[in-house]
This record gives C-alpha cells, structure tokens and sequence, in this order.
C-alpha cells in the first residue's frame, strides 16, 4: 500500500467526519477507519508486516499519524456535534403539570404501624417485643393473674371461651385472651430476671361494640422484673413512652385502680396534648386521657411463674393500641380499623 | 363493673364536706374511688319555678277541679287547673310553665310530656304545679309538692331543690363501699375527718324459743345468718325523705317494708330480705343446698328445678328463695303482712355468681350484685339493727327478738408491714408518721414499732392481706403523685432473637413496597363463609374452633384461613374502588386434640379489578395472573427462596390456572386466580387472584445469601427461538436449558412467545434470550457455542424441541 493510498484514505476520512450529521454517524466513521478487525486504517497497519525491517518504521510513523489525526477529528466533529445538540435545551420545553403516571402507593395498616412505633420505643428502653398465643387456656389468662375461679374481677373481663372441634378438656377451659397478660407469666416460666419485655397482640372480650369499644382489639403489655425496680421506674417508662409517643413535654397521672395481678395498681393517664391539660373534646373536659391500666407484679403472680417474691419484684402495665392510634390521628371510630375501608386507610 | 349512685345529700348525713362538690368527686377518683361522673338531679328542670299560691277557687263546671292562681316572681302570675286536694292559698309549690318537660305523672314515672296550653272544661289552664313523681323526686302522685314556704317565690327550682349524685364505679375487691356509709368513710379519709354513723335499735339476741329458728346447712356458703321478728307491721308508703333517696340513688319507692330494706341495702351495702312470718312452715329460716330436683316459683313468675349447688333459703318444707340472687312467691310480704321475718346474711360470693351464671340470671339485682363481691360478715348485725330501727320508726315494727347464727368468726386482718418496704415498693419515701396516719384515717388499728408497721384491717375491709395491701392504702392516702418518676437501671437483659416475626416484618415491607395494602380484618369470622370458598361449599381448611358465646354469629369461630377475610373486604372495597391490590399478615388458628390450636402465620394477597385506570398517558389496565406471580416471585427472590415445586389447581382456585407450590415435602402455599364461581358468590370479578403462604415455610427457606464480588468477566448473549408442542410448559424448557447450561447459563428471559402459522398447529415458539458467563474466564465464541449445541441437543432429545 503506498503512501498516496494513505494520504488518500486520510483524506476522505476528514472528509466524511466533518460532514457527519450526529454521533451515530461518528461511530460508524470510526467503525470504518479505526475499527480492530476490519478498519480500513486497521489494514495498513497489518501490512507493514509486509515491508522490510527499514522500510517499517518510517511507514509506521506515517500510519499512526493518520490514525491520530482521524482519532481527534473524530472526536472534535462529537464534540461539535454535542455543542450544538445543548445549543436548544433552552426552548426544549414539557408541560410538568401535566398529571404523572399513577404509582399505587402500598400501606402498613395503622395498627402494625403503630404497633412496630410502640415496640421501637420500648426498645430504646431495653424491652424486647415477645409475642403469645390468642387462644389461651383459663390457668394463664387467670389463674395463673392471681383470678381464680369465681373470683369477682372475673366480671372485669368479659370472656369468650373456646370449644374445639377436637375435643374440650372439661378442666382445662380454653378462651380467647382478654388481655396480653398471661404472657406475663409465660415470659416470667422461661426466663430469669432481669426480664424486660413487650408484648403487642390482639386481645376479645365479650362486650358491645361502639366508636370507643372493640370486641376484639389490640394491646400492648410491658413486663419488667428485677431486684430493684420500684413504682417509680414504672412511671419513668411510661412517662419517656409518653413523650416519645405523643411529644412535647408531657405529665404522666397516676391514679389508684384495681387489677388482681397487681399490687399496688395504677391507671396511666396522659395530659392531654390536645389542649395541653386545659380540657378539650378530646379528654372529655378532665385535661387527661386514659391510657391503660399498670401497676407493681403481684407476689402471688410472681410465685404462681416460680420467681421468689422475696428477692425479684417489678411492673407490669398495658395500653390499647387502638387508643394511641386514635389519639394521635384524630380517628372518630375505633371500628374503622378492622372495617378496613380503602377510603380510610389511606388517610392513616 | 358494679356502678352505684350516691346522692351528696345522704352523703352529708355522715360526714361534714366543706369542699365543692368537684372537687369531692375529684379528691374520691384520685384516691381511686372511681367517679364516672357527677349528675346534677334537677339539671332537666327547665322552665320550673318556686310558685306560691295566690288565689285558689273551684272550677265553676267541674266539681273535682280548681282553679290556682300561681305567682312565680316578677309580678307573674298564671293560672292552671288542677285536681290536687292539698292546695292551699299561700303554699309554696313546684310550678312548671308552658314548654317545660315534666314526668307523666299517671305513668311510669318515666316518660316525659311537655307541657302545653290546654282548655279543662272550658278554662285555660298555663302550665303545672307539680306532684313529685312528675318531678322525678319520687313515687308519689297523690298530691302536689308541698316546698319549704322559706322558699325565695320566682327561684328556678333546680337552684334551689337540684342536687349532685356521685355516679361510682367500684372495684369488685372493695364490697365494703357498696353502700353510702362506706363513701362516707373514704370521704372522711380524703378530707381528714370522721364519719357519723346512723342511729341503730341495738338487738338483743336469742329469746325467740319457737317463733323464729334459724339454721345454716353450708357454713361454706353462708357465713353468717341473722334474723329479727317484728309484729305488728304496717305497710303503707315510706316517708318522702326516703323516697326521694330511694330515687336518687336509682331504685323505685314500692312501700315502707321494702323501700326500708332496700335503705339499708344503699346506706350499708347489705341486702335484706322479708319473709311473711305466718307463711313459713316452722317459722324456720335454713341455708342450704337445693335438694335434687327440687323446684321453686320465684318472684318473677317462673317455675324454676334448682340446679345442684344452688344455695337456698328455705323453711321446713320448701326452698322459699334463692339464696342472694332471687326470693321465691310464696313467702313474699303482700299487703295484709303484719309479722315479719327480717333476714340478713352472707353468703360466699363465688357461689353466687356460679349460680347466678347457671340459672341464666346473670347478676341482675342490686342484692346480687353486691353478695357476688362477699361482703364482711360483720355488715350483718348493723344492717339488721338499722333496719329494724328504721321500721319501728317507719313502719310501727314492735321487735319480739332477733337471732345470729355466726358458726366461726374469722378474726380481722393483722398485717405487718417492715417499714422500709414502703419506699422500696413506691420508690419514694413515706415517714412512718405520715404511713400510720393514713392507716388510721382509713380505720385500720395500727401500732408501730421501730421497724415495722402492725395494721390491723377494720371489720368491714375483707381485701386486706399482705403487706403490699396496705403499702396501696398508703400511697393512695398520701397521693399517688407523689411518686417520683425515674429511668430502671440495672442490668439489661439480652434480647432474644425471634426469626419468624423478624421476617413477618420484612414481607410486610416487602409487600408495602410492591404497591400493596395492608389490611388487618377481625379474626373471629361467621363460620358460614367457609362453606362458600369452593364451588361445591367443601372445606378448604380443618373445622375451626367456635366460641362459647360469641357476641353474634358472624364472629363466632377463630378463622382457619385468611381468604374469607381477604374475599369480604375486597367485595365491600370494589363497591367503590376500580381495583384494589391487599395483603393481610396474621395467625390462622388450626385445631389440635388436647392442646391449645397452633397459630400458624400466614400471609394473604389478593389482587382485583384494574391494575391502572385510563389515563392520559395510557389505558386502563386489569389485573391479570401475572401481576400475582409477580408478587410471588418477588417475594421468593427477596427472601432468597429456593426454586420451588409446582403442582397445578388448588382448592377453591381456577383448576387450571393455580398451583400448589413446595419445597422438598414442606407446603408453602397456593396460588392463582380464584374459582370463578366463588368469585361469583363473593361478587367479586371473575378475575380475582389470591396467594396464600406460610410465614413458617418461607422462614424454614429463606437463605441467608452469601455476599458475592460483581462477576469480572464478561458476558455474551444468544438468542433462541424454541419450538415445542403446546401441552410443554415454559419451566420444563427453562429446567432444561439450565440443566444443560452446566453453571454457564445464568439468567434465561423469555422475550417472546409465539403461536401461529409459522410453528404449525399444536405448537407454540419461546423466544429466549440467554446468558452465558464463566466464573472464572471470558468465555470464547467457541465455548459459548459448545455449550448451546448442548443445550439445542438436550431440548431436543428431552423435550422434543426444534430450534428456529
């Protein structure tokens, strides 16, 4: 191939390049010229195999120099081109209020949103989420709480008992929990103190529903048992709940109540963030809103799970799930929550 | 939980309260003696004055009637007509205007009128006066309310005559404040004073030979029984102080035998029952346990067989009551009752709200309510030596003697208290002085010694035990805001890890983000729906559990399957909605003999209706199968599932178009478009796609995935197009090129499946795009083509394949 060949080659190349339209067409030209296999530059290059050891070097020069002189013409005419490409994004406009392509949005329902919030605060507390059965027997939903049978506080919880299709056992009644007590003591029979622990779940209770009341509803129970603890480091938790909860700086109240599996026994109020405690529609007028029931691990209860009254004490409290849902957003009726109205939902 | 209402006015009559009414309601709830609210009798007073009589003559056409002229302040004065006999120029009376809603004084004392101008033999008459049944004031109708004449005229009558009544919930472990006498005393703990206790006749037991016998049967049952015999009793009305706070507190006034032990009951919290003396065989009073069989009419008319464990009170031929719950007809005081046997017990509360539950009564009465928390022993002779005092007063009662049958007397509650357990329990100090103080104003007897406070509970307390008992009684004395609030310390315990819901959390993550719902439905269903899930109404899941005494049928049996649930809130949400996409994640409860049910979690999606609605950019879109195997698939390569088995239909689903899927012998699930007829049922669309897993299996499955460098040497691509006859399932090609592939092969994607004239009848055509790269080299053009030749050969001899 001789010198005119290449000079030719080159020629026409730069040629073509400074007429190429877009980048599309620069590939091509660069395919063509410069390509591995076939590259009509490639070719010259593989024929200086054919010269003689003095003749090689002087052609090879000559090659390389029309390769980077086709390598930068290549890649000014792209630069060019994409210059000018930019030129016009000035007028290139869309109309971006035209409404987007719909994405359907997926949603935890309140509940487990508002279960998984619950659990996380108790977690930065040391209290680890446990979970028990719905369908319990008697013994852990009341014997075992230190309610007996006919014991009077029975009538407390409303209860609905279980037959199975399988067989009842006339001594062992089978229910369906009224609370998430019982895993109170079933915490208490696997593990040694310190025992720090919440326990979210669905609880029944035979009763008429209204926006307030659930027949079946959720609850959350703290148990925490060691040497030391006090009704103090009751309110502590429950007041650092409340504030994480709620916010702002909120007052936790303690009221006398009655549980049997608790002694002393607290009802757990919150100023209300509403109103701030000035009484509003929300907290009836009282400045507080009610929030469930609490109180120091009754020695019986302690001993019915093997713990030793006389060295482990400790708290026990529980709260509606529901309730700090509603109380957070605004929602008028508990029964929205399992009526599960799309309508709803997306407003949680 | 028992709710009584306690009129401020009684309450007075035993303790002095210098505190607004607020702030007794609040000083009682936070010293934990429940205040539902604070009911203002005589807030419905509307337009009801002090009136005095001005002028009062006969109604010229009507001899029963007379014209009253009433002034009520400000110089008005109208004149109503009225038939009332005790009117009196001068009388100052209750008058009610035109407009103002007053009790229909001929009815139950309920129902309410409102009043209107109205001609009475031709005389208009303006507005009432009124008697104190139409005040709602009490039972009474016979004639007008006489006021105190000190009365200001013109005054709104509720300013003057209304009054606060304490609605309290109790707790059942305080029996002792079942009657106003026990708030009295809480109310002179809170405030610091003492309590007047009411005038009693003191008894002098024994003495009535065989007038009266008395026996117990069950010393169990019934602790203690106590009876008077009174002569000549006259019924009659009770006073109109009684009334009134017979009314107040919510019972109706019947006549001064009952009305009086049902004043005894609200004052001291013990029930009291009469017994027509002449009517009792032996003039015997027993306790004991209904024989076999035996029957007994009671007071509401029904015959009832006394089941076994039915206490009774009986004389000594028959049952004459159910002890604590219901008396019986025979013995029952009528009008011309002028002996009577005044009884007054305890009985054991378990017992009776066992037999109020068997007999199907439940606790109804105000008697029964409050025997069912066991009240003290030591209530008894007081109730009986204040009922007897009130119908002496009352009733002309003459005593001929009394009897106390108490077989073992149990000594009060001694309880010893180390003093530092206070602080210990509380986490706040108390000194011992403050401690004994409030022990004391609570009427316990207290000594303390230089480490321990000795309490001994007041008679009337039976909920005092142990040491935490009265550490409650403490703190509730001194204010529970007293409690500081502080953070635990100490040791925190080491978590455990809990695998199964950790991953219940994430698929609720994993679906959230693919666009779907979460729905949390009621667990209890109507057992009904789940003979709807397949076509032929066969099970899909084991017969559930049921409940006992479910609220209603459509929540009586805990759900064996989600899918019902999944079905009713899709069908009630396509009422509204174009398409919906859900899940929910809960335990389906499934039967086991002998135990509790295994709650097995689940997860459940369905997908329904349209996937996009019509827009400017496109339209509309319906869910279709792929949409759910997208969802599978996705949740399979999230959890790093192995590949899984599949065998086609599943029940309740479109036989063709649903899979069973397993891995090894475990059960993961089913999947795919519902049974078109259950669809149906369910007014759903027919195109309704549902995927059931268990949580359980997934987890046993899921890999933990090994972290991996990004592969270092290229990939190349080919592109087959593979004939096969139709009845060939896409997998069994997929298998086949993997198999044969030998590691190479790392992704397959279908691009294209074609059937028509160019493949022939019968046949379908995959275009496939494959993945061919090494581990360990960039594969050359020869090994890639080595390695199709095997697959194309393969696909052939196995599948009976062509390659286009």
């Amino acid at each position: 191939m001789s010198d005119a060949d290449l000079a030719g080659l080159q020629r026409d190349a730069l040629a073509q390049i400074g007429a190429a339209a877009d980048a599309a067409a620069i590939e091509t030209l660069r395919h063509r010229y410069l390509g591995r296999k076939d590259g009509l530059l490639t070719a010259h290059l593989k024929s200086l195999g054919a010269l003689s050891p003095t003749e090689r070097p002087a052609a090879g020069l000559a090659i390389n120099a029309a390769k980077d002189s086709i390598e930068a013409a290549l890649t000014s005419r792209l630069a060019g081109l994409r210059a000018g490409t930019f030129d016009d994004l000035g007028s290139d406009r869309l109309d971006l209020s035209l409404p987007p392509r719909p994405i359907r949005l997926g949603r935890l329902h309140p509940i487990s949103a508002t279960m998984r919030e619950v659990s996380r605060i108790f977690a930065t507390m040391g209290f680890e989420s446990v979970e028990g059965p719905e369908v319990e027997w008697d013994h852990y939903n009341f014997e075992a709480l230190n309610i007996p049978k006919g014991h009077p506080a029975r009538d407390k919880f409303n209860t609905l008992w279980i037959s199975n299709p399988l067989g009842d056992l006339a001594e062992r009644p089978m229910l369906l929990r009224t609370h998430t007590s019982p895993m109170q003591v079933r915490v208490m029979e696997t593990r040694q103190p310190p025992v720090r622990v919440i326990v979210p779940g669905r609880c029944y209770r035979f009763e008429a529903t209204d926006a307030y009341h659930e027949s079946v509803f959720f609850q959350f129970e703290g148990l925490a048992i060691d040497e030391h603890l006090t009704m103090a480091d009751l309110k502590g938790v429950l007041y650092a709940f409340a504030r994480a909860a709620f916010g702002g700086e909120r007052r936790i109240r303690f009221r006398p109540d009655y549980f049997p599996f608790t002694e002393p026994s607290a009802e757990i109020a919150i100023d209300c963030f509403i109103c701030n405690g000035s009484g509003c529609r929300t907290c009836g007028g009282s400045g507080w809103l009610e929030m469930g029931g609490s109180g120091m691990v009754h020695p019986n209860v302690l001993r019915n799970a093997g713990y030793d009254p006389a060295r482990y004490q400790g708290f026990a409290f529980g709260c509606g799930i529901e309730r700090v849902h509603m109380l957070r957003s605004g929602t008028p009726d508990i029964r929205l929550y399992e009526q599960n109205d799309l309508r709803f939902l997306e407003t949680t | 939980m028992p709710l009584i209402k306690v009129p401020v006015e009684w309450l007075r009559e035993y303790v002095d309260i210098d505190v607004p009414v607020s702030e007794l309601a609040r000083l009682l709830h936070m010293s934990g003696t429940e205040v539902d609210k604070v009911e203002r009798a005589g807030d419905a007073w509307d337009r009801i004055w002090v009136g005095r009589i001005a002028a009062l003559e006969r109604h010229p056409d009507a001899d029963k009637l007379f014209l009253a002229t009433v002034e009520y302040g400000a110089g008005r004065t109208r004149t109503v007509v009225t038939g009332a006999t005790n009117l009196a120029v001068g009388a100052v009376v209750p008058y009610a205007e035109t407009g103002a809603k007053v009790r229909d004084g001929h009815g139950d004392g309920i129902a309410v009128l409102t009043l209107e101008p109205r001609k009475m033999r031709g005389i208009l008459s303006e507005g009432m006066v009124l008697s104190a049944k139409e005040l709602g004031l009490g039972a009474d109708h016979e004639g007008i309310l006489l006021l105190d004449p000190a009365l200001p005229v013109g005054a709104s009558l509720g300013d003057v005559l209304g009054e606060s009544i304490l609605h309290i919930e109790l707790q059942p472990n305080r029996p002792d404040c079942m009657g106003v006498l026990g708030i009295a005393r809480e109310v002179a703990a809170v405030t610091g004073t003492t309590v007047r206790e009411p005038a009693v006749d003191p008894l002098r037991y024994g003495g009535l030979g065989d007038a009266l016998t008395v026996r117990i049967d069950d010393p169990a049952a019934c602790p203690r029984f106590a009876a008077a015999l009174l002569t000549g009793v006259r019924s009659g009305p009770s006073p109109q102080w009684m009334q009134r706070r017979l009314v107040a507190a919510g019972m109706r006034p019947i006549d001064v035998i009952v009305d009086i032990t049902n004043y005894v009951m609200l004052e001291l919290g013990q029930p009291l029952h009469g017994y027509d003396a002449d009517r009792l065989a032996g003039r015997t009073l027993v306790a004991r346990q209904a024989a076999p069989g035996e029957r007994l009419r009671t007071l509401d008319g029904v015959d009832r067989v006394l089941p076994t464990g039915t206490l009774v009170i009986a004389d000594d031929r028959h049952a004459l009551g159910i002890a604590g719950i219901l008396g019986g007809e025979d013995s029952q005081i009528r009008a011309d009752t002028t002996t009577v046997a005044l009884e007054c017990a305890s009985f054991e509360g378990r017992g009776i709200g066992r037999s109020a539950v068997t007999l199907g009564l439940g606790l109804q009465s105000a008697a029964s309510r409050r025997f069912a928390l066991t009240l003290s022993p030591e209530l008894v002779p007081l109730a009986l030596a204040r009922a007897v005092r009130l119908l002496r007063e009352h009733a002309g009662a003459t005593v001929s003697g009394a009897i106390d049958v108490h077989p073992s007397p149990r000594p009060a509650a001694t309880v010893r208290l180390p003093v530092g357990d206070i602080a210990r329990v509380l986490g706040v100090d108390v000194a011992p002085e403050q401690a004994e103080e409030a022990l004391r104003r609570l009427g316990f007897g207290v000594t303390v010694s230089d480490d321990a406070i000795v309490a001994v509970a007041p008679p009337l307390r039976t909920d005092i035990a142990i040491p935490e008992d009265l550490i409650e009684e403490i703190a509730r004395i001194t204010g529970y805001d007293r409690i500081p609030t502080r953070i635990p310390e100490g040791p925190l315990p080491i978590h455990e890890r809990h695998p199964l819901l950790e991953l219940r959390e994430r698929v609720r993550d994993l679906l959230v983000g693919f666009g779907l719902t979460e729905t949390v439905s009621y667990s209890l269903i109507d057992p009904a729906w789940l003979t709807q899930l397949t076509s032929d109404g066969a099970p899909i899941a084991p017969a559930p559990l049921r409940v006992q005494n479910p609220t209603s049928v459509a929540q009586s049996a805990p759900r064996p399957t989600l899918r019902p649930s999944l079905l009713d809130t899709a069908r009630h949400n396509l009422r509204h909605e174009p398409g919906i996409a859900i899940f929910e994640i809960a335990p389906i409860y499934l039967p086991r003999l002998g135990d509790l049910p295994e709650e097995r979690w689940t997860v459940a999606v369905l997908l329904a209706g349209k996937a996009e609605t019509a827009t400017w950019l496109g339209p509309e879109r319906a869910y279709e199968l792929s949409d759910a195997e997208a969802i599978l698939d996705g949740t399979g390569r999230a959890l790093r599932l192995p590949r899984p088995e599949r065998s086609p239909g599943a029940p309740g689903f479109h036989p063709g178009r649903s899979e069973e899927r397993k891995i090894g012998e475990r059960h993961l699930g089913v999947w795919g478009q519902l049974d078109p007829r259950v669809a149906e049922r369910w007014d759903l669309p027919a195109e309704t796609f549902v995927i059931e897993l268990d949580l359980a299996a997934l987890l046993e499955h899921a890999g933990r995935g090994a972290a991996t460098a990004p592969p270092r040497y290229p990939a190349a691509l080919r592109d087959l197009a593979i004939v096969v006859e139709e009845a060939r399932a896409y997998d069994e090609v997929r298998q086949a090129i993997v198999d044969s592939g030998k590691g190479l092969v790392t992704s397959v994607t279908l691009l294209d499946l074609y059937r028509g004239p160019q493949v022939g009848d019968g046949h379908k055509s995959f275009a496939v795009r494959l993945v061919f790269r090494s581990p360990d080299a960039t594969l050359t053009d020869a090994d890639v083509e080595r390695s199709l030749k095997r697959i194309t050969g393969k696909l052939l001899h196995q599948l009976g394949a062509t390659i286009r």
